[in-house]
């Protein structure tokens, strides 16, 4: 077991994510007692209390950025859950939607009421499938029991919620190329200030809040702040959905407190890697993260990950972050250089060709990469790298650019052997695997 | 009004909001593609970077003013990123500048030389894109060259409104495209994209391969197409590089019309039709005075005038709307107490020109009808039956209107069918041939200067008048 839990402590059955389901075990009970006994400010103040830091990547507190908004200046207001889980990685959102898509209902509404939100939106991937129909299922359920529309509960408060399924572009993970996105405007990111607490979808103060965020605070009205920060650490409270995939013998979703050690993690609660073979690296949270902190996930070596417990402190002490909470595991034997190669190949693709240092470094370090695999690599290839790394580094509006970069560098800084190996001899020095054999 | 330092110097940055408008005002030159003062900031070519102090390097045409910001725009560090992202822009690049029309006015190029001035740090082969791409019947779209800096995309957003740009696809494989049910023929003022586009990417078809830049010089002139009255500039060959070998017309062609910025007429912009002057203005001259169709001296059809001018009693004038107000003045002096005047419109619009619009394009398609209605009044021309002289200045006229019993002094100067016609015809000089001034239908006043050398037989309209208000023919024959 990984420890306490918040979103995943009850058992799935056939129809643990309908209506009746969720109701079954306390569902929409923190609805009630917020509309009944909470002014919207006592809402935020709650979640400010529980300390509660993203998941989407940034790890910012969720708490302050709803304080950024006040319900009552007459404005409207939006309030956005970032379903569009586009991280190579990252599927945790995923199992909130399949499983418990009415706890994100619960949290959108207490959001909405909190920040004096009239439309909510939900921005969901349009590859998530299942998800989407469950979700959608839920919606159509919560409308036809009064959760959703006007006068909710008799409370006066009134929302209504909207899904929003992407076209497929990973940036618009992005919160405000996602807002490009449901303006139907090309989804580009947007260049701040301002802060999209101030000007964001439509012109409006919006708060656009990572799925698994939202989904946690149902939780955290109906125990209370108090409850929810006794579960992890003292700075990284709650507990977080890690999506851990790669040569691990487990693959899938846990939720796993904070403060869990790493090692035992790895090795008990998944199972250990594939054909037992050694630890040779983990990208902890997501090939990259759409942050702006420059907390961006980079890879760890087996020496790091011994003894470090799963906390945003001390991942970001190791230069890393749990970012996104897609976890790649990384056995000895692959090869480096190809792998870098396929995270290189995906930042081309997805590079939205906004900013000049991402649109064309993105495509430039993979040219080199593809050259060098092809065996035609140089020996200044290494440094060029680096250079376009260097440059792409906090120049540009959003962080895909940047995360591009510490995905090279953080690659060649760790297995620089294997790039000067396949260099200098034309190819790869573990036969260019990337699966476990 | 906040104070910012500035590579150590206080500057007031008076109205500016961003760090980069205080900069450009106050004599610090920032590098910028995709920052235009007429344009929504979008910050996407990252060539504007400074440091500010305490918060590192960001895009200055992004960044607020705050009181007491220390800003350095030539750091150690700004220099390298601003390198760096030359070297972006140029990694795609296909650097074919002696066959671009750009080069000479390219920003890219000016900045190249300026800040960066290293060979390509790449050594892989460049991305192929669509070379002459025909976004209408007047602009092609060279896609290697394009930095992708949406210029253009704003531009038919935000002032002509017309949408039709867009850019599709993402990464580097992004490209301008126009929206599919839409096309830029559709956009009045198109050709404004050529201007702003900060590298080679958008031509001119009219102007592709024309000249280099460097062999033309700008003459300030006003457009005369419309009551607004653009000021331009027609770009014409310099002296020293005229062509001995061509057909002599070549050194004195207008090769392209630019908008000459007016922040109080057109700001930087103009409408196509005035990139077209061309077709008005340099239609074949009429360069001989007439007598009844028969060739005559100029101080014959002179003469001649005066002496219809003498023996007749009930004259009209019709008077030129594309005069100016200096030879209106002349006309009002010499000859405005005999003649009953009245103005009328040389130019009606054309079918399937916008009449009228929101920007630039007025219905009135003449350049001085204010002034022209100033001096002899606004009434539309109402001709007498009785009349027995009409004065007919400009275009426009059917003399198949005219009583037939009048003699009808036509002063012109394109070939047209009526100047056959007429008792008299005079050839005049037009706008390229002399210094004068319009007054647009605001009453803004654009002067125009001459760069075209004035055909022999052709007399300036100003210098006419006078002549025909002489008594008597004795200074004429002298």
């Amino acid at each position: 077991m990984t420890g306490r839990k918040v979103l995943t402590g009850f058992e799935i059955t056939a129809d643990s994510h309908t209506l009746a389901g969720y109701r079954a075990r306390g569902g929409y009970e923190a609805l009630a007692k917020a509309l009944k006994t909470m002014q919207p400010r006592d809402v935020t103040q709650e979640i400010v209390d529980s300390g509660i830091q993203g998941r989407g990547g940034a790890a910012f507190p969720a708490g302050r950025k709803w304080q950024g908004i006040d319900p009552h200046d007459g404005q409207p207001h939006y309030l956005i859950a970032n379903a569009d889980e586009g991280e190579p990685g990252t599927f945790k959102d995923r199992w909130v939607l399949e499983h418990d898509p009415h706890a994100l209902l619960e949290s959108m509404l207490l959001g909405s009421y909190a920040l004096g939100v009239r439309h909510a939106f939900v921005y969901i991937r349009g590859e998530y499938d299942r998800p989407w129909r469950r979700l959608d299922a839920a919606v159509e359920e919560a409308y036809a029991e009064g959760l959703f529309g006007e006068n909710i509960l008799g409370s006066g408060f009134s929302c209504d919620l909207f899904v929003f399924r992407g076209a497929g572009a990973y940036v618009c993970g992005e919160a405000s190329s996602l807002l490009g996105s449901i303006e139907g405007t090309r989804a580009w990111p947007r260049n701040r200030p301002p802060r999209m607490t101030v000007r964001g979808l439509y012109q409006a103060p919006t708060v656009v809040n990572n799925v698994e965020t939202i989904a946690s605070m149902a939780w955290i009205i109906r125990n209370g702040a108090q409850a929810f920060r006794e579960i992890g650490t003292e700075k990284s409270p709650g507990t977080r959905l890690i999506s851990i995939s790669g040569h691990i013998r487990y693959p899938g979703v846990y939720e796993v407190e904070l403060g869990y050690s790493w090692t035992k993690f790895l090795h008990e609660d998944c199972g250990g890697l594939l054909c037992n073979k050694p630890l040779k690296a983990v990208i902890p949270g997501g090939i990259s993260s759409q942050v702006m902190t420059g907390m961006d996930a980079k890879v760890l070596t087996p020496g790091e990950v011994e003894g470090m417990t799963l906390d945003h402190e001390v991942l970001r002490a190791a230069g890393s972050s749990l970012g996104s909470g897609g976890m790649i595991v990384i056995a000895e034997g692959t090869c480096m250089v190809r792998l870098l190669q396929i995270m290189l190949r995906f930042y081309r693709h997805e590079s939205c060709g906004q900013c000049t240092p991402c649109r064309e470094g993105t495509g430039w370090m993979h040219r080199i990469i593809d050259r060098i695999v092809a065996g035609e690599g140089r020996p200044e290839d290494i440094g060029t790298l680096y250079h376009i790394a260097r440059f792409n580094d906090g120049t540009t509006i959003c962080g895909l650019g940047d995360a591009a970069g510490y995905a090279a560098t953080a690659m060649l800084d760790n297995f620089r052997d294997e790039f000067d190996y396949y260099i200098e001899h034309g190819h790869s020095k573990f036969g260019g695997n990337l699966e476990c054999q | 009004m906040p104070v910012i330092f500035i590579n150590g110097e206080a500057v007031d940055t008076g109205e500016h909001p961003t760090v980069l408008q205080a900069a450009l005002a106050n004599g610090f030159y920032v590098p910028h593609f995709c920052w235009h003062p007429e344009l929504s900031v979008v910050g996407n070519c990252r060539v504007c970077l400074v440091e500010q102090e305490g918060r590192g390097v960001n895009i200055a045409c992004n960044m607020p003013v705050v009181d007491g910001m220390r800003i350095e725009t030539d750091s150690e560090t700004v220099r390298a990123q601003r390198k760096a992202m030359l070297q972006f822009i140029l990694l795609n690049h296909p650097v074919d500048c002696g066959i671009c029309d750009k080069a000479g006015e390219c920003t890219l190029q000016d900045y190249h030389y300026a800040y960066n001035g290293e060979p390509a740090l790449s050594r892989e082969p460049k991305l192929k894109g669509t070379k002459f791409y025909p976004l209408s019947s007047r602009i092609l779209l060279d896609n290697e060259r394009c930095i992708l800096c949406s210029r253009c995309v704003r531009f038919t957003r935000e002032v002509s409104k017309s949408n039709v740009l867009g850019i599709e696809y993402r990464g580097d494989s992004a490209l301008v495209r126009p929206a599919e049910d839409r096309t830029l023929d559709d956009d009045p003022y198109s050709d404004n994209v050529i201007d702003i586009c900060p590298v080679g990417a958008l031509l001119s078809r009219s102007f592709l391969h024309q000249a280099r830049v460097w062999y033309l010089e700008p003459t300030p002139s006003v457009c005369p197409r419309c009551a607004r009255g653009c000021t331009v500039q027609l770009w014409h060959r310099k002296p020293e590089w005229q062509l001995k070998t061509l057909d002599p017309s070549h050194n004195t062609r207008i090769l392209r019309v630019t908008p000459l910025e007016n922040p109080r007429v057109n700001g930087p912009w103009i409408c196509n039709r005035g990139r077209d002057l061309g077709e008005v203005l340099e239609r074949p001259r009429a360069e001989q005075a007439l007598q009844k169709g028969a060739g005559v001296t100029m101080m014959e059809a002179i003469e001649a005038t005066r002496a219809l001018i003498a023996e007749s009693t009930r004259r009209i004038a019709l008077v030129s709307s594309w005069a100016s107000n200096e030879e209106l003045r002349a006309f009002q002096n010499a000859l405005g107490d005999r003649f009953t005047s009245f103005v009328k419109p040389d130019q009606l619009p054309e079918e399937g020109e916008v009449v009228e619009d929101e920007l630039l394009i007025r219905a009135d398609k003449n350049p001085n009808t204010r002034a022209a209605q100033d001096l002899f009044g606004s009434e539309a021309p109402e001709i007498r039956e009785d009349a027995d002289l009409i004065l007919v200045w400009g275009e426009g006229v059917d003399f198949a209107q005219l009583p037939r019993g009048a003699k009808i002094v036509f002063l012109g100067s394109w070939l047209l069918p009526e100047v056959g016609h007429a008792d008299v015809f005079i050839p005049l000089s037009i706008q390229t041939e002399r210094r004068g001034h319009y007054t647009n239908f605001e009453g803004v006043v654009s002067a125009f200067e001459p760069c075209q050398p004035r055909p022999e037989g052709v007399i300036d309209a100003e210098t006419l008048f006078p002549l025909l208000a002489a008594p008597g023919g004795a200074r004429g024959r002298a």
